[in-house]
């Protein structure tokens, strides 16, 4: 991320490239639930789907939304956004998780 | 419009304060605040899916994986589209952005004719419906906000191909519209990528999944 513009934007090839390398992931995620369900991964399972997920995430905002590209007032907004997002919901889910299992 | 006029329009937000077009900033501000919005039902659907109900299926017993997986590969492909578009018209390739712009509607109303066969489904076939039990009623508010989203996208879509095709090109003044609206369905589309994971693939029953 710079705030100079030094990088340049994708060509429409690399751009199909990285559509290719998300419908792989997504297909890899597929993968996983089926053997999940046949072999029942577990946490492996659990943190090989969010992984990702994330990496998707991230590859759609960095490449496709250009927040790499961008200048830092425009990722540290959204950035703030996500982390706030996360970890709100992180703890009511913890916690939630913690009191439901007290019961 | 020529690369030169966009490398013009591209810098025409120089005289911001924080550099960045206000508009661009504003849109990027409103992103940030639908993590919250839509972070707030995730978490709502995801409190429900582990509990047990004494009434009918819940979503995660009832999901249709192979479905969902195209459904979730078309939006992914509509962001290619998108940002085809965009770049199309930073070339100012009018044709083409015209094209990617129809694409992109065409795309999105395929995933939202997916949804409504998807929400038919479960209440006509599977009987699950809104009040059914705590988590359907998650599943429907979660995915049809997502839902909704998506129609308002195809809405901006077709009116930007409108006026393209009305005017006879976007303008160096319209580029910003159009980033604008790329920027809203990518993040549309980002949110589907966590749902898809988050509800679907790790809260469906083993044996569920079609």
């Amino acid at each position: 991320m710079t705030d100079e513009h030094h990088l340049s934007h994708p060509s429409p090839a690399q751009y199909v490239k990285i559509a290719v390398g998300l419908a792989v992931l997504t297909a890899i995620e597929v993968a996983l639930f089926y053997i999940n369900n046949a072999l029942g991964l577990g946490w492996i399972n659990t943190a090989a789907l969010l992984t990702l997920a994330f990496f998707k995430f991230f590859v759609v905002v960095g490449w496709y939304m250009h927040i790499r590209y961008e200048k830092a007032a425009v990722s540290r907004f959204f950035i703030f956004g996500f982390v706030l997002a996360f970890s709100l919901y992180g703890v009511v889910l913890i916690g939630l998780g913690v009191l439901a299992a007290t019961r | 419009m020529t690369a030169a006029s966009h490398e013009v329009s591209e810098h025409h937000d120089e005289h911001e304060s924080t550099g960045v077009e206000n508009r661009k900033l504003a849109m990027w501000a409103f992103l940030s605040s639908e993590f919250l919005f839509f972070g707030a039902l995730i978490t709502n659907y995801l409190l429900y899916s582990s509990r047990t109900f004494e009434q009918g299926p819940t979503p995660a017993e009832i999901y249709d994986i192979p479905f969902t997986s195209v459904s979730s590969f078309v939006l992914l492909m509509s962001s290619l589209t998108m940002v085809l578009a965009h770049n199309a018209l930073s070339r100012g390739d009018q044709g083409a952005t015209r094209t990617w712009l129809l694409a992109t509607a065409m795309l999105g109303s395929v995933f939202l004719a997916g949804q409504v066969f998807e929400f038919t489904e479960f209440i006509t076939v599977q009987g699950m419906t809104m009040q059914t039990n705590p988590a359907a009623s998650a599943f429907f508010v979660l995915t049809g906000f997502h839902g909704t989203h998506v129609a308002i996208g195809v809405i901006m879509l077709l009116s930007l191909f409108g006026l393209s095709k009305r005017m006879g090109g976007l303008t160096d003044k319209r580029f910003l519209n159009l980033e604008l609206v790329g920027l809203y369905w990518h993040f549309v589309d980002i949110i589907w990528i966590v749902i898809f994971t988050v509800v679907y693939l790790l809260t469906a029953v083993p044996g569920a999944g079609g």
